[in-house]
């Protein structure tokens, strides 16, 4: 845990998750909760219930992501173009939010990036390969949302959407929106 | 120097999870039956326990021993109960159910949004971490003493 002392100037203050697991239970009761309102008015979940909740989770996401990113760059220069853009967000913006950083960063340069996380930090506890599998995609449209959020406030409008085969490796593709 | 089993109850009685590694002789019961008797068991001779005491308790029951085995015995603060046998070469095995319970069920249960807590455990990263670091003791070996 990381506290600030109340002389230091603000340049000294440290962004640090004050204990991981709180985020991590928070994060399992959000979308435990958000599945669970869904499925009680209608009994039955199918794909469009799915879509919804999938939904919810992106948008608090996407909240949550556009005000971390105007903390964390607070102090940094401005960005030379995108793919400076995309580096920032795999090595500083992803050790903040998910404690490492992006294992590899690969693009066509046409606005598409996919970045890929061996050890995805909300998907460890889950298993390590095929088991839970299906259940995957509920625990990753929040962080998909941050993302996005993160992206839009520094001046790109994206869509980012995230695929898993084996865990806890993941991919985020993320398509840049021109206007 | 080996293991020979595992048991986690929760606080109201169920097996959450069994496991054995060495276990020659059955106890000729079906496994609900089994698990039924240990947790009872082990219920009764904590409360003898904690009433026969000449001095005041601070842990209670921690282990008994028979010719061949010894159990040990863990209950955490949330009322989870651990419970291993060993051979009789392992004298204090409670280390290794704190670790167990700190760094397995807590990391790989408690963390994971699918397991619900109080039914049975089955995440198989849970199982495979908990086997690696059981066959990784100091005093396991495939083959009893």
């Amino acid at each position: 845990m990381s506290y600030t002392h109340a002389l230091l100037p603000p340049s000294y203050v440290e962004i640090e998750m004050a204990d991981e697991s709180l985020f991590d239970f928070l994060h399992m009761e959000i979308v435990s909760h958000i599945y669970k309102e869904q499925q009680s008015s209608k009994g039955e979940m199918d794909n469009k219930d799915r879509a919804v909740c999938v939904s919810v989770l992106e948008s608090m996401g996407f909240r949550v992501g556009q005000g971390l990113i105007e903390r964390l760059t607070r102090d940094s220069p401005s960005f030379k173009d995108e793919l400076d853009v995309m580096k920032f967000v795999c090595k500083d913006f992803w050790t903040k939010v998910f404690r490492r950083q992006v294992d590899n960063l690969r693009t066509n340069h046409q606005g598409t990036y996919v970045l890929q996380d061996n050890k995805f930090s909300l998907l460890t506890q889950l298993s390590s390969g095929k088991q839970y599998l299906d259940q995957a995609p509920k625990y990753l449209a929040f962080s998909c949302g941050v993302v996005r959020g993160a992206l839009s406030n520094l001046g790109m409008d994206s869509v980012v959407t995230a695929e898993v085969s084996v865990m806890p490796s993941c991919k985020f593709q993320v398509v840049v929106q021109k206007l | 120097m080996t293991v020979h089993n595992l048991y986690i109850f929760d606080r109201n009685g169920s097996c959450l999870y069994y496991n054995e590694w060495n276990r020659k002789k059955q106890a000729g019961i079906s496994k609900d039956e089994e698990f039924k008797l240990m947790y009872g068991m082990l219920f009764s001779i904590r409360s003898f326990v904690s009433k026969m005491s000449p001095l005041d308790m601070k842990e209670g029951f921690l282990t008994f021993q028979t010719s061949k085995y010894r159990l040990h015995y863990y209950e955490t603060p949330s009322g989870l109960r651990f419970v291993m046998n060993t051979d009789l070469s392992v004298p204090n095995a409670r280390e290794t159910l704190q670790h167990i319970y700190s760094n397995l069920y807590v990391e790989y249960i408690v963390k994971n949004p699918v397991c619900v807590l109080g039914q049975s455990l089955d995440s198989e990263l849970f199982s495979s971490r908990l086997d690696a670091f059981i066959r990784a003791l100091p005093y396991y070996s495939p083959r009893a003493a």
